[in-house]
């Protein structure tokens, strides 16, 4: 009889405990959502670039989630890449070393981006030649509309590229 | 019982409590809202407000079209914005919308007489004094001709309030730059970004119809809305101002039937561990 | 268990339990209202807990403050508003479970001997939650927000000598600005919320030494409570207390989601303005009362300044203004008369506060301010009464 009763009652605890844990989710559910990026940091995800406004020779810099990326006309006395390239004469990277995050410059007269922190190398179409990357420069998400490149967005382009595994 | 008693005593101090705070002390500060009068009814209805609308776009070219713009039907006003506000301190409307916005016979009374029809005697335009009730009655004619029929509340709000008003959270800018509006109207008009938290409906319809009904002697204008635009108006500042309403609404049930079945399980343990006393 | 043993070696959490909980026991005799001592505690931990998801979207400047709170928290932040509905109205929630958490100890006279370090501390922890409420009320920069604290910190003005310098030493400024609103801002997050916990342990521990008081007021001893006439905290009395709290909560979230628009001043979504007082301001609700003793004596400030002051600490004085051998209001007849016009006057108070102090509103609070003091003033007398009668043998 005794014993009856102290499971009973052990049940109803455990159901409370089991039902509070179900409130203790809900709210803790809502304090993950809090701490998303609010939307005018989502609406920067995407950034859309006009390329045609590049000069052959040149090199732009577009803003994306933070980071540079690259946008260079390459003129004929750059390296040629036929793999990292789809619309022929420009390279799209990300202005990141691959080795440890440093910002690589732009060298016009040897045309190559040198990074100032340990010296690595990459040619003009990103690939590194020399110091210690362990890769080329990085491709970031792309996709083509016309003249105006879509960063942050995959498109079927991008994705090719991707499964070549030529984008990192 | 006794529990029961005690408690019923609680409710009853924190319901006239409640009473008085808020509806009892609301109805005293604020007293009746007026109801808007959406006839119009002190203008009159003598200006005709049919005509011919080709007749009319000759009359509106030559008469009005040096500050007023029809987009939509080409027309560019004779001056640009900064001309406007060193004249008028104020940018005049591009007129595309105008007959669907504004009621006829305000509309019609308003170009014989701005400053009657708005109850501001500052009001920037001057009276159209040189025309014939016929020519006025061509004039709305082609202005309803042109009209978009189906605005939404928003492009409703921007013609009818973004001359003056900014939306900030909404990135709507005022049309007439911040300083212009302080010479004009004496200060620069609220921003409606949280109007809608900020006013009951009721309040801001009545507002909006006449201002003077809520705020006696202020400078702004009345603008001789119809009611449905009104409405639209209103409608879309409450909506802008509460956006997360439905979500909320939706919510807050799950969680009231959620704490609902936690009662009945911590009642039913209560029950369990005290049916041992005594 | 055998963690248990671990723990039990290092904290004797065994023996802590026993003495807290299992065996620590609570009289039998008393009603659901001693169920909002840990309703106080409830709010706090949801005060707390939404205050702190507010605070990490809140910009304290004058500048960004509106629109940190009105853009971001209510509209950008997922849940936010949800967040912010809580603490707005879980603020206001809380001075209702004080009140009558208060009201229940005068009631029963739990504030008598051997409890007055637990009535003062708690009234302490009143007027600390009241500056807190206060504090906090300014940061959203509102119209309300900014005439309240313009108004209330003038009210130092009135202070001999040092009142004009003390006003703008408070305000950092010559009016409430940027430096009013970050000060209020420390003060609230930081400053007020610490001397809350720490006076909350030393009102819990003295409740603890005597232990709660009953319906009847008279003291039990802890075997007498053993043997029948009280039950342990854990897990009798935490069983009733559980379903207070659910309860409670239903009521809570229901104003949360549904009736939130008195603890969130309409007049408050428009942004302060130190060139235009609103048409209408007054306080808070929980306020009310007090700021109607304010106005009560409309004929003079300074009356009506020092009745103000003394209305917020006069109640702090009940264990020596009400001296009556018999504890419990239950067995004293003409004190259930006074104690049942003093909450009708306080609710009468609360809602003249919030109307306009002319004609009829402003002698009808007059009155009101004098039947508050007079529940007080006539408390000594009462005693002596109720002592000779004690003293004669009933």
């Amino acid at each position: 009889m005794a014993e009856e009763k102290v499971s009973r009652r052990d049940f109803l605890l455990y159901a409370m405990g089991a039902w509070a844990a179900v409130g203790v989710g809900g709210v803790l559910y809502g304090m993950y959502k809090t701490w998303e990026p609010l939307p005018e940091v989502k609406a920067q995800a995407t950034v859309t670039f006009d390329i045609s406004t590049v000069q052959p020779g040149e090199i732009k810099v577009a803003n994306w989630r933070g980071k540079p990326v690259f946008i260079l006309r390459r003129t004929p006395d750059m390296t040629q890449c036929k793999d990292r390239s789809i619309k022929d004469e420009y390279t799209v990277v990300l202005g990141i070393c691959t080795h440890l995050g440093c910002i690589p410059n732009w060298e016009a007269d040897k045309k190559i981006w040198h990074c100032p922190c340990h010296g690595g190398e990459y040619d003009a179409c990103g690939k590194n030649i020399f110091g210690p990357p362990p890769r080329p420069l990085d491709v970031p998400p792309f996709k083509i509309e016309g003249n105006n490149i879509v960063l942050g967005e995959e498109g079927p382009e991008y994705k090719q590229m991707k499964e070549k595994g030529l984008t990192a | 019982m006794k529990e029961l008693k005690i408690l019923l005593i609680l409710v009853v101090i924190v319901l006239v409590g409640y009473w008085g705070i808020e509806p009892y002390a609301h109805s005293v500060m604020h007293g009746e809202v007026k109801h808007p009068d959406y006839e119009y009814k002190d203008i009159p209805k003598n200006i005709p407000t049919t005509g011919d609308p080709a007749k009319g776009k000759e009359l509106f070219t030559a008469n009005c079209a040096s500050c007023h713009g029809v987009k939509k039907d080409g027309i560019n006003p004779g001056m640009d914005a900064n001309a406007a506000i060193a004249s008028f301190k104020v940018v005049p409307p591009d007129l595309s919308n105008i007959g669907a916005i504004v009621d006829e016979h305000f509309l019609a009374y308003f170009i014989k007489n701005p400053q009657d029809a708005t109850k501001n005697p500052k009001f920037a335009m001057p009276p159209m004094a040189q025309l014939s009730d016929e020519d006025v009655g061509n004039i709305v004619a082609y202005l309803k001709s042109i009209e978009k029929k189906d605005l939404d509340g928003k492009e409703i709000t921007i013609e009818a309030c973004g001359r003056c008003h900014s939306i900030k959270y909404q990135k709507i800018e005022a049309v007439t730059p911040k300083d212009a509006l302080k010479d004009y109207l004496g200060k620069v008009p609220p921003d409606l970004s949280v109007m809608g938290k900020a006013k009951e409906i009721e309040y801001l319809e009545s507002f909006i119809n006449n201002p003077q009904n809520g705020l006696p002697g202020t400078s702004m204008p009345r603008l001789g809305l119809t009611k449905e635009a009104t409405e639209k108006v209103v409608t879309y500042l409450d909506k802008i101002a509460d956006p997360h309403r439905d979500q909320r609404n939706a919510l807050g049930v799950w969680v009231l039937g959620y704490l609902v079945v936690m009662a009945g399980l911590t009642f039913a343990w209560k029950k369990k561990i005290w049916k041992n006393l005594h | 268990m055998k963690f248990m043993d671990w723990l039990d070696e290092r904290l004797a959490v065994r023996q802590l339990i026993k003495v807290m909980l299992t065996e620590y026991y609570v009289p039998k005799n008393i009603n659901f209202l001693w169920s909002f001592g840990v309703l106080v505690m409830l709010v706090f931990a949801i005060l707390v807990v939404s205050g702190i998801f507010v605070l990490m979207y809140y910009k304290p400047d004058a500048n960004l403050a509106f629109d940190s709170v009105n853009k971001t928290i209510m509209m950008d932040v997922e849940y936010g508003w949800l967040f912010r509905h809580t603490h707005a109205v879980g603020a206001s929630i809380m001075f209702l479970v004080l009140f009558v958490h208060m009201a229940r100890g005068i009631y029963y006279g739990s504030f008598k001997a051997p409890r007055e370090i637990v009535w003062i501390t708690g009234y302490i922890l009143f007027v600390l939650m009241s500056a807190t409420a206060f504090t906090g009320y300014l940061l959203p920069w509102g119209q309300m927000s900014y005439w309240a604290a313009q108004t209330i910190t003038t009210l130092f003005e009135k202070i001999p000598f040092i009142g004009p310098d003390l006003v703008i030493w408070i305000r950092g400024n010559y009016i409430v600005e940027d430096a009013t609103l970050t000060r209020f801002f420390a003060l609230h997050v930081v400053f007020l919320p610490l001397l809350l916990i720490v006076f909350t342990a030393i009102h819990l521990y003295a409740v603890r030494i005597p232990g709660s008081n009953n319906e009847d007021g008279i003291e039990l001893t802890k075997e007498e409570k053993k043997h029948g006439k009280g039950i342990p905290f854990w897990p009798v009395f935490m069983a009733k207390e559980f379903f207070v709290m659910s309860v409670f909560l239903i009521f809570f979230f229901y104003l949360v989601f549904y009736q939130y628009k008195f603890a969130m001043d309409p007049i408050n979504f428009t942004p302060a303005n130190y060139l235009q007082t609103p048409t209408h301001i007054y306080p808070e609700w929980y306020f009310l009362a007090f700021y109607e003793v304010l106005r009560g004596f409309f004929f003079s400030q300074n009356l009506g300044l020092i009745a103000f002051v003394l209305s917020m600490f006069i109640a702090a004085f009940l264990p020596w203004l009400d001296t009556s051998p018999i504890k419990s209001g239950k067995y004293r007849p003409i004190y259930k008369i006074l104690f049942w016009i003093f909450i009708a006057d306080f609710v009468f108070l609360t809602i003249l506060g919030k109307l306009p102090p002319t004609g009829l509103y402003a002698w009808l609070g007059f009155a009101g301010s004098l039947v508050f003091f007079a529940f007080f003033l006539a408390l000594p007398i009462l005693s002596k009464i109720e002592k000779k009668k004690v003293a004669g043998g009933r």
